[in-house]
């Protein structure tokens, strides 16, 4: 941890030549991994990292430096490069900012830090996992399981005076399986993750989880392959909100919005979606994988209702986004690390619960494909096209579940799918993500409830996706 | 610089050599400057400079790796005691080892271009508002330009280990990109160049420019076609995707686990004889050129396919020892939060006689792919893939119309098979250069 003085000293040099804003983040990070794999331990490693990024901000404009020596030599000749990249201003008089630490609306209780559990005990868990999901049979060929935690402290000083100190810790596990039967390949995958010390494992259980991947990988064995054409749709809430992430979530961020890139410019009020549709991201929701108490910049995390019954109410704004158009920001300004200048992302992104029971949407649908699991896929952002993978798909006929389906695939418009939803289940379930944007990856939650899509384009081709990477969806 | 690193890596080797282990310091000493422009203005400009350490540990063939940013005493220490302590818990593989000293690394005075020191700020932040401009006056249907800029890196990497490998090179290069939305009767598509060379006096801003506006314009107007089989002309940038998929299909990593359709095919003809890959890290101008790779081992200029045939596999340490060869060196990573794993250098087709519009001259009605999406879904071990397309239509030998919305389905072996015609136009494209490419045959998947 830094001295305020030492912060504020950086500010004022920050702005030695002008400027609109000027800000400090420090970063001081402890990770491991542990990554099972062929029945044995492949790897494990940790890493500690500390670095500092100083931004200053001039007509909406920005220069941003980082360093990973805290040294106040480094730290001052960081921000003399920083005040020199925008301006040419001679020098200002000395300012002293008075800094004042902010509090947060909510806690987060940490109880055990994961850097204080050995990796005897880290190790013990995965491989417990690798053979619970092994002991569904010979048909289970390969096994992954993948433990990442992470501990971060940040601090954050800026030249409004706000100063913010956090504390940040995810732990999250990814099981991965491969069943094969007489030539067939077919692959499942689960993950969870929280802001949590070790005690994510009051909650989540890894041998369940390895054990759901399995049982999924096997029971797609006998998976017919998928019809291909359009037709209705219902996606399980377990399925997650990749869909209204990836397709619609984005469009919604300020910056892409203000760019031109974005299918919602100039729509504000206008109506969107099916009346059934609200859609909301909220960055304050108990321990889920996308929850902060402050963004990046030190905005608090907040809860912003993005479409309401349809009609296009808010966007996701970081501050120079909100400054821009004249707003407060909705606290989605975020960061991977110290190395990256902040810009509009999601938290926990969601379609919220409707009135319908989930069932009577299955028995009420003629013909459709239930899909429960999604896999990856792509998106462009500017017009929302998209096309995903999915990994655990059913046939609905005369509203049965009828026989599950492999190899499918979806592809739509992620706008033109919020206007085709006629049900929405009053059920809600979360998926977790790691969200690529501009070459920065933040943990991210999306949910929804079972949803209806009148028609959607369902391609028949079996795909496998084989990495292991946490759901990485390839963006445009 | 190779000072300061090589003070760090001492104490690493030290330290190892009391514990009794073998080991291995990677030192990454790195500084980027980007800068982003919109209207003229300078967007975002950013600086960074940063240094780091990967100690990775083989204690009786047990592996250990951590890494820091901290390169003082007490963080040096703890990094290594860290990895130390980890490779008690990681399985025995006979496998692991760390490559010899005493290498003889090749001389690459074209990796370092002193003249991204030189000049000034003022004049690479122009390069960034020449490319924008030059994309904005190409064409009125130009709407937005969603990023232009310019961009530079310098690196210098250190690896000692106990075996007494050193090595310290330094390189650096630069490059420009604009991407940007074409717009026309309310359809908006995406146009982008990205030009990146070793030396500044090659960067052109202008073409970049001219390049990304034509890219985004071709696209307008799109129309839908019905489902044919199509001869199809592969774009260059479209030939290096593909190539991702063969330079997972070529790495002994994959080999090893079964998880290459190219396993048990060394000797056999897997593609058409026009057909001709090489990995090249010693490549003149090549991005990815350097005098070694990430554990040390020299850069070699490996045959990949050779008319056809299929050469060898690209291999590290690791893997070279589990098979019984030599390191092609290979071994890359991302940065020093990394182990290495076999990874391609400059991965390169061999170009042939023809031009590109002689390629796309013979085809009487044909596909011209311009852009493929969805590609990492592609499956390396059926070697299936089906992925979204666009392109333009070519009938009499001529570029027709834009089309959007179909997929392209197939198999990467019966694909590298169907090549009929290899083009003289080589490009890179960041790590991978192909010319255009013509296949006799594709599925294409419409209304």
């Amino acid at each position: 941890m830094l001295k305020k003085e030492l912060l504020a000293e950086v500010l004022d040099q920050a702005l030695q030549r002008g400027g609109d804003f000027a800000e400090i983040y420090i970063e001081e990070k402890k990770s491991s991994n542990v990554f099972c794999e062929d029945n044995r331990i492949e790897k494990v490693n940790s890493g500690r990292e500390k670095g500092a990024g100083i931004r200053v901000v001039k007509d909406g404009n920005t220069a941003y430096v980082y360093t990973n020596d805290l040294s106040r030599d480094s730290l001052i000749k960081a921000a003399i490069v920083a005040s020199h990249a925008l301006s040419t201003e001679n020098k200002h008089e000395k300012t002293t900012y008075n800094l004042t630490t902010k509090q947060a609306e909510f806690e987060i209780k940490y109880k055990q830090m994961p850097e204080d559990v050995s990796f005897d005990k880290k190790i013990e868990n995965v491989m417990q996992a690798n053979k619970a999901a092994r002991s569904l049979g010979e048909e289970i060929r390969q096994v992954t399981i993948a433990l990442g935690d992470i501990h971060k402290n940040i601090q954050i000083a800026n030249t409004d005076g706000d100063y913010v100190e956090d504390e940040r810790v995810r732990v999250r596990l990814i099981a991965s399986t491969v069943a094969h039967r007489e030539g067939l390949i077919q692959t499942g995958y689960e993950s969870a993750g929280s802001v949590s010390g070790w005690e994510i494992l009051e909650k989540v259980s890894f041998e369940d989880l390895a054990i759901k991947a399995a049982n999924l990988s096997i029971e797609m064995l006998d998976a017919k392959p998928a019809p291909a054409g359009r037709m209705p749709v219902v996606m399980a809430a377990e399925a997650g909100g990749t869909m209204v992430h990836e397709a619609c979530g984005h469009g919604l961020e300020a910056d892409l919005v203000q760019k031109g890139l974005s299918v919602y410019k100039n729509k504000m009020g206008e109506k969107v979606a099916a009346d059934e549709v609200t859609v909301i991201d909220d960055a304050t929701i108990g321990n889920k994988y996308g929850t902060y108490r402050f963004d990046d910049e030190g905005n608090l995390g907040e809860r912003t209702t993005l479409i309401k019954d349809g009609y296009l109410t808010n966007y996701m704004y970081d501050r120079l986004t909100a400054e821009k158009d004249g707003v407060v920001s909705t606290g989605n300004g975020r960061r991977e690390s110290y190395q990256h200048k902040p810009i509009p992302r999601m938290s926990n992104t969601f379609i919220e619960s409707g009135k319908s029971d989930p069932d009577e949407i299955i028995k009420s649908t003629p013909q459709g494909l239930l899909v429960k699991k999604m896999g990856g896929g792509q998106v462009n952002t500017t017009n929302g096209d998209f096309v995903f993978e999915v990994q655990e798909a059913y046939i609905i006929e005369k509203g049965e579940i009828k026989y599950p389906v492999r190899g499918a695939t979806l592809s739509g418009n992620g706008p033109v799918v919020l206007n085709e939803i006629d049900r929405v289940g009053n059920d809600l379930g979360y998926a977790i993500g790691t969200c690529g944007k501009g070459g920065q990856g933040v943990p991210v939650a999306d949910a929804q409830p079972t949803i209806r899509i009148k028609q959607l384009t369902v391609g028949g081709t079996s795909l496998d996706d084989e990495n292991l990477q946490i759901k990485r969806i390839r963006r445009k | 610089m190779e000072s300061l690193l090589k003070l760090v890596a001492e104490k690493v080797i030290n330290i190892s050599y009391d514990k009794g282990v073998d080991a291995e310091a990677f030192l990454l000493h790195d500084r980027e400057l980007s800068i982003e422009v919109i209207n003229g203005n300078v967007e975002t400009l950013k600086q960074a400079e940063e240094t780091g350490l990967g100690v990775r540990v083989i204690n009786k063939g047990r592996l250990g790796f951590a890494y820091t940013s901290d390169l003082s005493d007490e963080a040096v220490t703890a990094v290594v005691n860290d990895a130390i302590k980890i490779s008690a818990y990681t399985a025995p593989d006979e496998n692991h080892r760390l490559p010899e000293g005493n290498n003889i690394y090749p001389e690459m005075d074209f990796i370092y271009d002193d003249s991204f020191n030189q000049v000034d700020i003022e004049e690479k932040i122009n390069m960034a508002r020449l490319a924008e401009e030059t994309a904005i006056a190409n064409d009125s249907r130009v709407s937005v330009i969603e990023r232009a800029g310019y961009e530079d890196t310098e690196f210098g990497s250190l690896i000692m280990n106990t075996n007494g490998l050193y090595a310290y090179a330094k390189g650096n290069f630069g490059g420009i990109y604009t991407f940007l939305v074409a717009e026309e009767n309310g359809d908006a598509q995406n146009g982008f160049s990205v030009m990146v060379k070793r030396n500044l006096k090659d960067l052109n801003p202008i073409i970049v420019g001219n390049e990304a506006a034509q890219n985004g314009i071709r696209s307008l107007n799109a129309k839908a076609i019905s489902s044919a089989k199509l001869p199809c002309i592969m774009e260059p940038y479209i030939m290096t995707r593909f190539m991702s998929l063969i330079a997972q299909m070529v790495n002994a990593g994959a080999v090893q686990k079964g998880k290459s359709l190219f396993a048990d095919k060394e000797g056999e003809m897997v593609a058409a004889p026009m057909f001709s890959l090489v990995d090249d890290g010693t490549w003149k101008d090549g991005i990815a050129s350097f005098p070694f790779d990430s554990e040390g081992v020299e850069a070699k200029n490996n045959e990949v396919i050779k008319d056809g045939i299929l050469q060898g596999f690209l291999y590290d340490t690791y893997t070279a020892h589990k098979s019984g060869v030599k390191s092609t060196g290979n071994a890359a990573r991302g940065s020093f939060r990394s182990l290495p794993s076999v990874g391609t250098t400059n991965f390169m087709m061999i170009p042939g006689q023809e031009s590109a519009e002689q390629l796309i001259g013979t085809i009487k009605k044909g596909f011209y792919i311009t852009e493929v999406m969805g590609m990492h879904t592609a499956n390396p071990v059926s070697g299936d893939f089906s992925v979204g397309a666009a392109g333009i239509m070519i009938e009499n030998g001529i570029l027709t119309y834009a089309v959007r919305g179909v997929t392209i389905a197939g198999n990467i072996i019966e694909f590298l098979q169907d090549i009929e015609a290899v083009g003289n136009d080589l490009r890179f494209y960041g790590g991978r250069a192909a010319p255009t490419v013509r296949l006799k045959q594709l599925s294409i998947g419409g209304e």
